[in-house]
């Protein structure tokens, strides 16, 4: 239980790591200074309330009624009674390690962490608990990261869980450590901060062609414009004026005529996009209560989206709507890739969980169409469970940038084979119309409460699993009809949602 | 324990098991037996009312509530009392007080330990020392009361002996 010796797991895979993790630990390793640490205020725990009166009451009662057994019990409970007042809850002085297998996981790997405390105080900790801080977006797969034990000074504990990493960094909190009296009458909380840091970052998966909309900066690209020009694809013919390249002349044509006129290609440009990852809370919701979140499958696709546009020459940005900052102005090259990489698995206004404070749009929108590059186009990444993602798609519309919506598919539980999410577009208004729910939907959104935790199939439909579906359908069909393309995509990987939605959009 | 948790982070993840640790249980269940055993021994209808402390001991660890256990060791002292009144020996009503309240005392221990760290966490050093000092002290508290009963019983009243205690309790008293 107290394993003393300092055999603590290190995993085979992760030796290097663990080493490097107990090198980086602030040189608290095996040390006798106790881990930087706040204590609370003691307090009476008021267990043992009462005691010296039912034990004065048998004392009373054994004399009066001349029986010594009374009395002895009596006199016994004042010897519980002076137990409970004697000793107070000292602080815990613990010095504290934690080590984790790898420092820097892949998604979905399990780091197993180990958590060392050693009672470097005077005394001996009769009843002592430690609670670890375990980072709010990690998952704790194996083990509580809990233990309760008793430590005489120089005496150690050690406690192994395993967490399965997800994206983004995470940063342990602070342990809380709960000393008692032996008798528990007293109790004190100690607080103790053993930083660690678990940084997971998603290699970017790279995604299909991503269609961009008609398009205007100056740079040449690939998206291609309704503006005739230098290009490879025939626009238009127009009339021959002075200055026009010969090569450019059509020939055949003033072989027939006799007149003059130039060839007029397509022009192709670069685009810029901004990438708006909606992270606000009401965006951090998923099907079921285990899945990922709504953020993290718009994460994940836009950094499908991310390379792919970098890769076509695109200047791409990334920005949030949420309570945190994040804005990566667009840009280019493979310094760019990297700082988007890091932006997407690591920014604080990304994180697995919602961010604390509160969102103001008004002010967000006005920061963010300041930042905005006037030819931008901007690809909104959003659940769709609520009004606010539509109103802000035709605002920025409105502004003059085209939008499209890409949602990923809350309402879609994994186990309706088929169903799909009926509507790739034109079959979009048939399918809203007849049945909101195409198959199983559960919406396990935090503002419905629904949490369909049994068998997942028809019977686990909620009514307002339906409810989230159908006005999420209904947002997607005001978005189209106001001349935004959307896309979503819930069983079907991202890249396959927008082959298809390829395939039906003309330029 | 570790089953399908949901992502329903921050504050408290509430797939953890709150139960109290079962070395907790079984302690107080085994400690609530003797109890009533004493108490049988004292005084038939005194030991019936103990044995209801071992079910609320049971149900109070199970629902995890302390008030639960508080009506528990409320129902052991009135069984003592009662098996007292029936005219109980000593010897045989201290062993139950004292188990009565190493009982409660590990039971209520436990009810904590589960809310604060679970059952599934290594508890079973923790429980032990608890156990084992709650135990002590009252060992030592009856074997102190009992010896200076035997040794002062010669014709003493027993009114001398509660003046003794009353000293006691106001030097106690002065402690803090």
């Amino acid at each position: 239980m107290t394993a003393s010796g300092d055999g603590s797991q290190t995993t085979g895979a992760g030796a290097a790591g663990g080493d490097t993790a107990a090198v980086d630990d602030g040189g608290s390793t095996d040390a006798d200074d106790p881990t930087e640490r706040r204590a609370l205020e003691a307090f009476d725990t008021d267990r043992w309330v009462g005691i010296v009166g039912v034990a004065l009451a048998f004392v009373g009662v054994g004399v009066v009624l001349r029986h010594p057994g009374t009395v002895l019990v009596g006199a016994t409970g004042v010897g519980f009674a002076l137990y409970a007042r004697l000793g107070d809850a000292g602080e815990a002085r613990l010095a504290v390690t934690r080590r984790l297998s790898d420092r820097t996981p892949d998604p979905g790997e399990a780091v197993t962490v180990t958590l060392r405390a050693r009672n470097v105080g005077d005394a001996s900790r009769f009843d002592l608990r430690i609670v670890d801080g375990v980072p709010p977006g990690l998952e704790v797969v194996d083990g509580p990261a809990r233990v309760a034990t008793a430590l005489r000074p120089g005496a150690s504990v050690t406690v192994s869980y395993t967490v399965r990493a997800s994206r983004g960094d995470h940063e342990w909190e602070t342990i809380r450590a709960v000393t008692r009296d032996p008798a528990g009458a007293r109790e004190r909380i100690t607080e103790l901060e053993t930083p660690t840091r678990l940084t997971c970052t998603p290699e970017l998966a790279a995604g299909g062609d991503l269609p961009l909309r008609g398009l205007t900066t100056v740079s040449h690209g690939r998206v291609s414009t309704d503006m005739g020009g230098s290009g490879v694809e025939f626009f238009a013919t127009r009339e021959y004026r002075r200055g026009d390249p010969l090569k450019r002349v059509d020939w055949n044509r003033r072989a027939r005529t006799g007149e003059l006129a130039t060839l007029e290609l397509r022009e192709e440009r670069a685009a810029t996009v901004v990438l708006l990852i909606d992270a606000r809370e009401a965006a951090y919701v998923a099907s079921r209560p285990d899945a990922d979140t709504a953020v993290e499958a718009s994460v994940e696709a836009a950094g499908q989206a991310f390379t792919a546009l970098l890769a076509n020459g695109d200047r791409v940005g990334i920005a949030t709507v949420g309570p945190r900052d994040c804005w990566l102005p667009p840009g280019a090259g493979t310094d760019h890739a990297v700082r988007g990489r890091d932006t997407l698995a690591t920014d604080p206004a990304l994180a697995p969980t919602p961010a604390d404070g509160t969102f103001y749009g008004s002010l967000w929108f006005r920061r963010f169409r300041r930042r905005l590059p006037g030819d931008a186009q901007v690809l909104l990444f959003s659940p769709l469970v609520d009004r606010y993602p539509t109103s802000l798609a035709r605002r920025i519309d409105a502004y003059g940038h085209l939008v499209t919506v890409l949602s990923p598919d809350v309402t879609v539980t994994a186990s309706s084979p088929g169903a799909g999410d009926g509507d790739s577009g034109g079959r979009a208004s048939d399918d809203a119309g007849a049945t909101p729910a195409a198959g199983t939907t559960s919406a396990g959104t935090t503002s419905a409460g629904t949490t369909p935790s049994g068998p997942r199939g028809a019977g686990s439909v909620t009514q307002g699993g339906r409810v989230v579906a159908l006005e999420r359908r209904e947002r997607i069909r005001d978005l189209r009809t106001a001349g935004l393309r959307a896309i979503e995509w819930g069983d079907r990987s991202f890249p396959v949602a927008v082959a298809n939605a390829n395939g039906r959009w003309s330029r | 324990m570790s089953t399908a948790e949901g992502r329903e982070p921050p504050a408290d993840r509430p797939e953890r098991d709150t139960r109290p640790p079962t070395s907790a249980v079984l302690v107080s269940l085994v400690a609530a037996a003797v109890a009533t055993a004493a108490g049988t021994v004292a005084a038939p209808l005194g030991g019936a009312v103990v044995g209801m402390s071992v079910v609320g001991v049971a149900a109070g660890s199970t629902l995890g509530s302390s008030r639960v256990l508080l009506w528990a060791a409320a129902a052991g002292v009135v069984g003592i009392a009662l098996a007292a009144a029936l005219g109980g020996g000593a010897e045989p009503l201290l062993v139950a007080a004292v188990a009565l309240a190493v009982a409660w005392d590990v039971a209520d221990h436990g009810v904590l330990l589960g809310r604060q760290v679970g059952r599934a966490a290594r508890t079973r050093r923790n429980v032990a020392v608890h156990a084992a000092t709650t135990l002590l002290v009252g060992t030592l508290s009856a074997a102190v009361v009992y010896g200076s009963y035997v040794a002062a019983s010669g014709g003493q009243p027993i009114a001398a002996l509660a003046l003794l205690l009353f000293g006691g309790v106001v030097l106690l008293s002065a402690f803090r």
